[in-house]
This record gives structure tokens, sequence and C-alpha cells, in this order.
């Protein structure tokens, strides 16, 4: 289907120099010279590479129809992510170049969304947060009260995040997969 | 749309109000009267990029159309024919069809002031002037430094000079098009599409404002100073007059972290020419099929009348305040908005 670029939204799939690409933002611009353009960043589903593109906004730009359907996530190996749709059974391979480091913080069972255009697996959406148990940390040095200090800790999936010095073994944190950054503790 | 109240913006509210304050001082100082103007008329000067804001006068079975002014311009310019000397408006203006964002929006505060035998450059050190009184006083004012601002613009843009790029300079800087095809439509648009961009269909004016934005505007005011773009093609002169070589004309922009700020005319005093491009830009916004408001005829009057040489720029007041208060959106500033 084929819209104008200004009614592109945030989260629309479009066709854009022979690739697929997420719009991540998209911004109405008038630069008071020449007509009112649109300015977007957008998201290669393939690369994971993100870049601004500005169009017209009565330029027209093809949408295309992505579906996000749930999934489980299996293995990987050095190439792809493999995800199982529950419905049908079909196992579908997602590259690793288009998850942008996801994979560090996945763990087998994981459910998540999968994008497919015309059956062909094209990305997952990162999950807000995920939630893994710490396998290796150093213990906390009494009296060290810095506050905001930080210490490398290992998750379960062997990512290595910076997490805060009262972390332990065999607590759960809350990660951000695609910033790796700690955001808080799972209560007990 | 509706009424939103941000009463947590609060004391950037009152950076900003400061900043409003200390425009008047410099200016005041530097002796630009302030006039305060209307907000309706019944006549505009037609741009044809514009949308305007229509309402209706209404008493008994009386009725007239007026609109909002999306610029003081064709009042400020009236007074100069009439020889008030370098003078000023603070105020706001509108501009109709721009969804609102991080740095537009339909309502906003516009600074105007226009300087009598002068032309664009001289009112480029003069806003340089105000810009380092501004970041000055913003650094000093107790309110401010009690409020830890983060003053990015002290640190890292140095307010000492401005950095000065022509328009023809910076296409071939920064998109590889060269002069001679930057001012020859036909080249112009044949090398936009080996580009990738799309010209069927879209004027000279569409695709260079398009490339001008995609690959120029996010290299301006990053180098250290402010960026100061200028010489512009003819095309988009508006009401500035032309150069000598007869295809660009005497309009300045200028950037600070990416953001245009301001833009500055030396002001075409050519009756006659400037009745010839309202003509224009009112055939373009016909064909365009924006509003068909009347033409303000006693602007070409005025001019006629005789006209000072002068210059004049526009800036957008809510943006400066959150260049220098290193605020992410104009929104952050009001404490009242319509969303």
């Amino acid at each position: 289907m084929r819209i104008n670029a200004g009614n592109l939204k945030k989260g629309d799939f479009i066709h854009y120099q022979n690739e697929i690409w997420q719009v991540q933002k998209a911004e109405f611009y008038s630069p008071g010279k020449g007509s009112a353009l649109m300015k977007t960043k957008i998201w290669n589903v393939k690369s994971g590479k993100n870049i601004d593109v500005t169009f017209k906004s009565v330029e027209e730009v093809e949408v295309v129809d992505v579906e996000s359907r749930l999934m489980t996530f299996l293995y990987k190996d050095n190439e792809n992510l493999y995800f199982m749709d529950e419905k049908t059974f079909n196992q579908y391979p997602v590259l690793l170049s288009s998850v942008s480091g996801l994979e560090k913080y996945l763990k087998e069972g994981d459910k998540l969304y999968v994008y497919i255009y015309d059956e062909r697996p094209l990305s997952v959406r990162a999950p807000l947060s995920v939630r893994l148990k710490v396998v290796e940390a150093e213990e906390a040095v009494k009296g060290d009260t810095v506050s905001g200090a930080k210490k490398p800790v290992k998750l379960e999936t062997g990512a290595v995040i910076m997490a805060p010095l009262f972390i332990k073994v065999g607590d759960v944190v809350i990660v951000n997969p695609e910033t790796g950054e700690y955001t808080g503790r799972e209560g007990k | 749309m509706k009424i939103v109240t941000k009463a947590e913006n609060l004391d950037n509210h009152k950076k900003y109000i400061f900043i409003l304050k200390l425009i008047d001082d410099f200016l005041q100082k530097k002796d630009y009267q302030k006039i305060d103007l209307p907000v309706l008329s019944p006549a505009l000067i037609p741009e044809s990029y514009l949308e305007v804001f229509e309402t209706e006068f209404k008493f008994l079975d009386k009725k007239e159309k007026l609109y909002l002014t999306p610029s003081p311009e064709l009042f400020l310019k009236r007074l100069l024919a009439y020889k008030i000397g370098n003078c000023y408006y603070l105020g706001k203006s509108f501009r109709n069809s721009d969804p609102p964002s991080s740095l537009h929006s339909f309502e906003f505060t516009m600074l105007e002031f226009y300087k009598v035998n002068a032309d664009y450059m001289n009112i480029a050190d003069e806003v340089l002037e105000m810009l380092r009184y501004i970041n000055k006083k913003v650094k000093i004012h107790p309110p401010i430094r009690r409020a830890k601002i983060k003053s990015d613009l002290g640190l890292k843009i140095n307010l000492d000079k401005w950095e000065k790029i022509s328009v023809a300079e910076a296409f071939e800087k920064y998109t590889g098009i060269y002069e001679k095809e930057l001012f020859n439509h036909q080249l112009f648009l044949e090398k936009a599409k080996k580009k990738g961009y799309q010209v069927e269909k879209f004027s000279y004016k569409d695709v260079w404002s398009q490339i001008y934005v995609q690959e120029i505007e996010p290299h301006l005011g990053k180098n250290g100073y402010p960026t100061l773009i200028y010489d512009y093609p003819k095309e988009f002169a508006a009401l500035a007059k032309l150069n000598s070589d007869g295809q660009t004309a005497q309009r300045f922009e200028f950037y600070i972290n990416g953001v245009e700020l301001g833009d500055c005319y030396t002001e075409l005093s050519d009756w006659k020419e400037q009745k010839d491009r309202f003509i224009k830009e009112y055939l373009e916004r016909k064909q365009n099929k924006k509003i068909n408001h009347p033409i303000d005829k006693g602007f070409i009057q005025a001019l006629k009348y005789g006209f000072p040489e002068s210059a004049g720029i526009a800036i957008g007041v809510e943006r400066l305040a959150a260049v220098f208060l290193n605020l992410n959106s104009i929104n952050e500033l009001k404490v009242i908005n319509i969303e």
C-alpha cells in the first residue's frame, strides 16, 4: 500500500531502497522554504541499523504489511536465532545481525514477538525488560558505600552487565535488553 | 486537542520569561523601539508554503474575514516606510497546518527586529552580540544558577564568532552538489535523482529543501560555533534583496546544534519587484490549495512611499530559550500547552 510520507507513524514498516525498515520516529517539519517534510528515523530489520531520512510530506512511500507473531525462542547458532510458532510448530530462523545484541539476554523458552513478512521472519521485537539470574558476582566489600558504584556481574545467559554493589549470586535482575542496562532487582 | 497543565515546568518557564526580558533589555539598550501589534489582520503577505488561521469578525449582519498573522512583517515594514527607525516586535505569531513537535507549535513567540541603513551581515553582528548578552546573563542570574542548569551552550558553543558558510559551499561540502548544478533546475533535479531522491512530480524548491534538511541541516551549529548559512538561491528570496550575481538572495539563517533559530533578509525595497513576487506567491498558494486570503496591497503602497534600506530578522524565541536552557523540546518551557 502506498501512502503519503506525511501519514507515516512510529511502528510502520516501509520499503525504502529495496529493503524493509521500521519507523522509529516520524516528525512533521516545515522548514519555511519549500514544501513540508517528514523527518524520520528508520530501523533496518535486517542489519539493525538506524538512519535518519527526510521525506517530502506528499511523497509516496510503500508501507508493507508486517505481522508480529508471538513465538518461543529455541536456540541459537553462529548465524541465526531459532523461534517456533506454537500454533503451527513451524520454525523460523532470524538473522543474528538483525537483533543488535538482544541474543545475549535471551534464554530458551522465552516468548517474543517475531516480525513476519510474506511468511519470512524479519526480526524480533525487543521486550522492554528481561529478568535474569545472576550466576557470578564479587562479594561487596564492607564499608564501600560510594553511592552509585557498580561492579560487573555475569547473568545466566552468559552476558555481563554492570550492577549495583549489593547484587549477589542468585539474585534476579531486571535488564533493558536494548541497552544492557541494569534497571532493578526482582523482590524476594 | 486538549488543554494540558504542566505546573512542573514552572522553573523552566521562569527562565524563559527571564530570557524574554533579556531580549527586551538588549534591544532597548540599543535603541530599538518596541512595537505592540495586532495579531488579527484582514490581509496578509502571500507566502506560498505557509498556511494561515482564518476567523471572522461578526457584528449584527456584518461579517468580515480576519487572519491570524504568521509574522509581524507586514506591520513593521509599513512603520519603517513611515521612518520610525529601528524597531522590533516580541510576541505571538501563528502558522496553521504544522502539527506540534519538539521544535514547532502552531502558535509561537517570535522576535522580529529591523535595522535601518543596514544589510543582513550587520544584523548578524547584532544577533551574535544578543546571544552573548543572553548567555552571560542566563549564567549569572541567581535563579538559573541555583537550578544547576547544564549550560551546554556556554560549554560547547563558543559565541566569539560565527561559523559562516554560504549555501553553495554547504551544498558542495555536505552533499557533493556543485554550484553549477545547484542553481540550474534541470541539472539539480538530475543530480538529486542520482542520489536516490524522488523528483518526478516535484518542484526544484521541494527537492532542494528535502536535500537541505536531510544532508545539510544536521551539520549546522555543531562545529563549536553557531553557524550562519547565507545567500540562498533566488527561488527562496521571499522578501529579500537579490545579490548582484542575480542567482542568490541576501538571506541567512542561523543554527545552533542543528536547530534553525532565525531567518534574516536584507529587505527588498523595490516595490515593482515585490509586487511581481507577491503575484507569483499568490498563484503558488492558489495552486497548492491554500486559504485564499486577500493580499496586503497597502504593503506595496508603503514600499512605493519610500522604504529605507534595511535588514531584519525573525527568531523563534521558544527554540532559542530551549537551546540556552539545554532542553529537548520547546514544550518543556510551557506551563499550559495545547496538545
